[in-house]
């Protein structure tokens, strides 16, 4: 009573309906999939890809709605504020971006080889100012800088700052700026930092530790190598961030009686085209420029690194 | 030698963190302590010294009574913007989310990395194309102009859509179809149950986003009635003598009453913070804890 | 007619994978039917595409004479335990138990009363407001198992539910998802990949390999007459014993390796066509337990054994019995993917050096380390299988 699965042919049928009943399936399967995502789809439609082809739109035409090519990017980057509000931010992404780099992950690494109770009171603390993140850290920020009030009144009066206005002079506000970001921002970095440190595992620094690597050498040697891609996550997102600076001088600018320039940062500049002169289409080739650089940032993370799951 | 290393390099750790505590704290103290002393005490007096709960009365007092209740009208506006933000985002974001992770249909992972995208540039990039938009169809000044867009969230989408691939197993959701669900019976008995934590993830993120965003506000809504914190504090500042001699003082607004109003504005995202500790930092790792 | 029927049940991925090639099935009324196989070998996913959880490439599925290729997982009538048991982590024990009649818009009182008698079966009752997470291993498999039989469906279907409970409970839950099935009278289908619960669970038993079944029976039958090598050393643990052998001269004796062993005469008279390899390469298979260590205490008549030597390389006392580990200077074979999925890596690793066997005697036997043993086996015991195709000679 043997019973061997036979492969010999029995019956042809089956392989013409199912054909159809694979095509049914399918489309009951996509219907429900679509049905989830379709309120989603249409806020990124509506809010993320039209603004965005409606600024490139009005970034090649005229205020009279003719295509006018390149010409409103020509005009716009002839303009005697455009590069001066680039440099601006240059100026301050660079030292922002440098103080991530430097104090961030120096911090994360102290943290990381202290007792873990310790330096979680610690990552709170430094994470906690990013609650006040936006206008609130700028108010708190002119509070700070005006020699006047601060409880750093005494630090200032090292550099020999007589009152707000002196502190805050353009030349200064790169830094300041950089100061306020990283006030408010480095904690959080800090916390991510810190959980990729983490992540190593305790093994590695141990064996580390036996091969005769001090906390110096672990640090430079095994723990910062493996958490370079979080460092470049950490770099790239905040420049993609920085470039589109507008809060902060805004609300200085409000502060200085006219010293500062309304059209410090690019977005502002945006702004000021938009709103002075009522040239939207100016505005939007500055949203147009800053937009791509956005898309670039995220273009590099996405295909660059690997930190992104989509399966 | 090497137990000395060890002390200093421990020891030096502890100065700089203290040092950068400092940093990070004494605003947030000097900004808590200075309602309760009068401007010229703070001119005047040692920055950290206690003042009174009258001065701290006065300045409450004044700032929001100033301009018939104004802080409170922005107050109310943030709150409607960020939570009516929030809500629909929710409501859009969950399904979302498990419909990318669980569901198969055509361009599914081209919407995920469009997602991701979207996800990733910084918002402010679109603020000015979506006055543009707004403009065109004449909603800038409405409320709906702000809300709208906060409702698009696209980290919240990504959220859900981790949450949904890796801690819902297929099974869970088979076991749904065989015990007679069908698929919108799958994600209302089973999947949106399950999303409560993810619900809390979403919620604190958009809110703290929301909450203390100024720019789209700021193009959207000329109108003063309108505003909600953020803008408020900067027509604040423009109005303050503290920061603007040149302005009339009779609207009595001075750095105590400007710190009562920063108080406010970050009162509500710093209570959230002590609450949602431990959700924020799982938030802040996610996509890096693959599992 | 039979609850459950495949013909021809085909399962191509769209990457042209074949994960299950024309899968006939018949499984009778109340029967226990087993898929048993590797990891990879497709029984998941022929149960699978049983339960409407996978699409079926082609072939036709029948629940009780109806074709359900199409129909959606919920309409099949069909009730299934998944290996980690996907119990609604949100759901009380009560609730999870519950849900399918819920969906059925069974009346709440009823409902109630049913989830009480199953959990009464299962001895759950205790724990039915708890949810899934406060419950041990065994607990939450009850539950599985609860959430399957509530529903009195026409067919079980069962994805190695036990294999996540620690050793001693799977045995005990072995004998109870047993009797459960008896007392239910419900056919079942039953995947593993542990060929003790196939061997001991089911009416029949179906062993798969690379998508296709290479034998279908009940378990004794494919214990005692494998169609193949791959059969012969899936079922059975420790594993068949397979040498490649030199066959002598009209098949009277065979050289195991550099050892001349006689052949009785019943051997070929029970398989003739082992004739035609004479002079040529065959493999034999001998059983642990029919070897056994010859001069030992034995009621058989030892006069018409095979008798053959091996060097003792490890000795494993297991108590009830021992498991010798011998080798020789025959070459071993292995059929392909049988260790695949081993859970006894160890074992495996050990017995595919060149030349090694085992045998399993009695726990009195005394041995010692690197000792050279007469093994004896009973010709009626040996198996012979052709080494070009697999498979085993005929009778």
């Amino acid at each position: 009573m043997k019973s061997v699965v036979s492969t010999d042919a029995q019956s042809p049928q089956g392989t013409t309906d199912s054909l159809s009943s694979k095509l049914r399936r399918k489309r009951k399967n996509g219907v429900a999939g679509y049905a989830f995502v379709s309120g989603y789809f249409i806020l990124l439609a509506l809010f993320g890809v039209a603004p965005a082809v409606y600024a490139i739109c009005l970034a090649f035409t005229s205020t009279g709605g003719h295509f006018v090519g390149l010409s409103n990017f020509i005009k716009t980057g002839e303009d005697f504020r455009f590069i001066p509000a680039f440099e601006n931010v240059a100026e301050y992404l660079l030292i922002w971006l440098g103080s991530l780099v430097v104090i961030v992950i120096g911090l994360a690494l102290m943290l990381h080889s202290i007792a873990r109770k310790v330096s979680a009171a610690f990552r709170f603390v430094f994470y906690l100012p990013g609650a006040l993140a936006g206008a609130a850290s700028v108010l708190v920020w002119l509070f700070m800088l005006d020699p006047t009030v601060s409880p750093w009144r005494l630090f200032l009066g090292v550099f020999g700052f007589q009152n707000l206005g002196q502190t805050i002079l353009p030349g200064h506000l790169p830094l300041i700026f950089a100061i306020i970001a990283f006030w408010a921002g480095a904690g959080g970095w800090i916390v991510v930092t810190y959980g990729a440190l983490n992540n190593i595992p305790n093994e590695l620094i141990e064996a580390a530790e036996l091969d005769g690597a001090g906390p110096l050498q672990t640090a430079i040697r095994i723990k910062l190598p493996l958490i370079k891609k979080w460092i470049t996550f950490m770099l790239i997102l905040a420049f993609a961030a920085g470039t589109q600076l507008f809060v902060e001088p805004q609300l200085v600018g409000e502060a200085s009686l006219g010293l500062i320039s309304p059209t410090w940062s690019p977005n502002e500049l945006a702004y000021y085209f938009a709103f002075q002169n009522n040239n939207f289409n100016y505005a939007a080739a500055i949203s147009v420029d800053l937009l791509v650089i956005g898309l670039l940032c995220a273009a590099v993370l996405v295909f660059r690194t690997k930190l992104f799951e989509v399966e | 030698m090497r137990f000395f290393n060890r002390v200093w390099t421990r020891t030096f750790s502890y100065i700089v963190l203290l040092a950068f505590t400092a940093f990070f704290m004494v605003p947030v103290i000097w900004l808590l302590f200075s309602p309760f002393k009068t401007d010229h005490q703070l001119i005047s007096e040692n920055p950290f010294a206690l003042g009174t709960l009258e001065n701290l009365g006065h300045a409450v007092r004044v700032m929001f009574t100033f301009e018939d209740y104004s802080l409170l009208n922005w107050l109310k506006n943030s709150a409607i913007y960020s939570f009516g933000g929030i809500f629909i985002a929710l409501i859009f974001s969950i399904p979302a989310g498990y419909g990318l992770a669980h569901t198969q249909f055509i361009g599914r992972r081209t919407l995920l990395g469009i997602t991701l995208f979207v996800m990733i540039m910084p918002a402010t990039a679109l603020v000015l194309p979506l006055f543009l938009e707004a403009n065109s169809v004449h909603a800038v000044g409405t409320p709906l102009a702000v809300i709208l867009p906060f409702s698009f969230f696209p980290f919240g989408v990504y959220l859900a859509y981790i949450f949904y691939s890796s801690s819902v197993p297929k099974d869970l959701l088979a076991a749904a179809r065989i015990d007679g669900c069908n698929e919108w019976d799958v994600f209302r008995r089973i999947a949106l149950p399950l999303a409560r934590p993810i619900v809390a993830l979403v919620t604190f993120f958009a809110f703290v986003a929301n909450w203390n965003n100024f720019f789209l506000p700021f193009v959207m809504l000329p109108n003063s009635t309108n505003y909600p914190l953020p803008i408020g504090l900067q027509d604040l500042l423009s109005t303050t003598p503290a920061f603007n001699p040149g302005q009339g003082g009779q609207v009595g607004i001075y750095r105590p009453e400007l710190a009562v109003a920063t108080i406010v504005a970050m009162a509500p995202v710093m209570i959230v913070f002590l609450f949602a500790q431990r959700s924020l930092v799982s938030g802040l790792l996610a996509g890096s804890t693959k599992e | 007619m039979a609850p459950v029927s495949l013909e021809k049940l085909t399962k191509v991925y769209p990457n042209g994978f074949e994960a299950v090639h024309e899968f006939d099935l018949e499984v009778a009324d109340g029967e226990f039917m087993i898929l048993v196989g590797p990891s990879g070998c497709g029984k998941t996913t022929a149960m699978r595409m049983v339960a409407g959880l996978e699409e079926i490439s082609s072939g036709v599925l029948r629940i009780d004479g109806v074709v359900m290729n199409d129909v959606s997982p919920r309409d099949r009538d069909i009730a299934m335990v998944f290996q980690n048991y996907a119990l609604y982590p949100h759901m009380t024990v009560g609730e999870n138990i519950g849900f399918a009649l819920k969906m059925k818009h069974i009346p709440k009182d009823e409902i109630e009363k049913k989830v009480r008698e199953t959990a009464e079966i299962l001895g759950l009752t205790e724990w039915i407001d708890r949810k899934p997470a406060q419950l041990s291993g065994g607990q939450r498999q009850r539950v599985a198992m609860g959430r399957a039989i509530v529903r009195e469906p026409k067919v079980f279907l069962m994805d190695e539910p036990l294999s996540n409970l620690d050793a001693k409970l799977r045995v005990q839950m072995r004998a109870e998802v047993a009797r459960i099935q008896r007392r239910l009278g419900v056919a079942t289908i039953y995947v593993t990949h542990d060929q003790v619960e196939a061997m001991t669970m089911g009416d029949r038993v179906a062993v798969m390999r690379s998508g296709v079944v290479l034998q279908c029976d009940k378990p004794q039958t494919i214990y005692d007459h494998p169609l193949n090598l791959f059969v012969a050393g899936f079922m059975g643990s420790p594993s068949m014993n397979l040498f490649e052998v030199h066959l002598g001269e009209g098949g009277r004796t065979l050289f195991l390796g550099t050892q001349k062993v006689e052949l009785p005469a019943t051997v070929l008279a029970a398989k003739p066509s082992l004739v035609k390899f004479a002079n040529k390469d065959v493999v034999v298979g001998i059983r642990p337990e029919s070897l056994m260590i010859a001069g030992t205490k034995t009621n058989d008549n030892a006069k018409d054994f095979v008798f053959f030597e091996g060097d003792v390389d490890l000795v494993e006392a297991l108590g009830s019995e021992i498991l010798v580990h011998f080798s020789t200077d025959a070459h071993r074979v292995e059929a392909e993917g049988v260790y695949s999925d081993d859970a006894e890596g160890l074992d495996a690793g050990l017995i595919t050096q060149r030349g090694e066997g085992v045998a399993r005697v009695p726990p009195e036997t005394q041995l010692v380390i690197g000792e050279r043993v007469r093994l004896q086996v009973n010709p009626k015991r040996l198996f012979f299988f052709d080494p070009a195709t697999g498979l085993a000679l005929s009778e």
